[in-house]
């Protein structure tokens, strides 16, 4: 089994969407995102998947072996939570995937990856 | 709110620089020397395409409502930095139901010489 446990900061997140180039306000703006039904900034779902990504490529002995990378976004992730990102071999080149946040909530589910040996 | 499943739009060429790969692959824990992180298809794939739904006046995508739901990436092989890649995207499918509505987004890319490198599906989830 293959884990990493992040805590999720403001700043991260600011990083994220000046490298990534998705600078939707919801991820950078506590009053814009409280204005459309948000509790305040959340993380992008695609930084957490791309940590868990990070995660499966170590677990897959290396990122240029992943072949097939899935996730569902079930649960929103703030500055201050902790999630744990984890793979888990899951048979003939697959593994399980999770992201579970400090209360035990999965924030990703339905998360796979395949790779090649 | 308007129904455009199978529409396609056009291609866009995309560069991948090694500066930006390795402050991308920093900002997600892992480390510049392994190459393209897989999940920067992010940027030369759904961040060269999902703009054109956005900004198709037809498919009415509120922005404001949407929520990214489903993502998941397929690779024949992983880009190098310093390649060119080209992609381009779809409505796989346009789906309502109970209030809410569902969008299937696809983006394939290919390398310069049209090879596939990856192929992208997305479901945004627009709240009414």
């Amino acid at each position: 089994m293959t884990e990493r446990r992040i805590t999720f900061t403001r700043e991260q997140i600011a990083e994220y969407a000046e490298v990534s180039g998705d600078h939707n306000p919801i991820h950078l703006d506590d009053e814009f995102a409280r204005s459309v039904g948000l509790p305040g900034l959340i993380a992008h779902g695609m930084l957490q998947m791309g940590l868990l990504a990070t995660v499966a490529a170590e677990a897959a002995g290396g990122p240029g072996r992943l072949r097939r990378l899935s996730v569902r976004f079930a649960g929103m992730v703030v500055p201050g939570d902790t999630v744990t990102f984890r793979a888990e071999p899951a048979g003939d080149r697959r593994l399980e995937l999770s992201a579970l946040n400090q209360k035990g909530e999965a924030v990703l589910t339905k998360a796979m990856a395949e790779y090649e040996k | 709110m308007a129904a455009v499943a199978g529409r396609t739009y056009p291609a866009v060429q995309f560069e991948i620089d090694a500066d930006r790969v390795a402050a991308f692959a920093k900002a997600i824990g892992a480390d510049p020397a392994d190459g393209v992180p897989p999940t920067f298809a992010a940027v030369y794939s759904l961040g060269v395409t999902v703009p054109h739904l956005f900004a198709d006046e037809e498919a009415a995508v509120d922005f404001a409502r949407l929520l990214h739901a489903e993502q998941e990436f397929e690779w024949e092989r992983h880009p190098r930095a310093g390649e060119t890649v080209t992609s381009r995207g779809r409505v796989a499918s346009d789906s309502s139901r109970r209030g809410m509505r569902f969008v299937s987004f696809e983006a394939d890319t290919s390398d310069s010489n049209g090879a596939p490198v990856c192929r992208s599906r997305t479901l945004f989830v627009i709240r009414s």
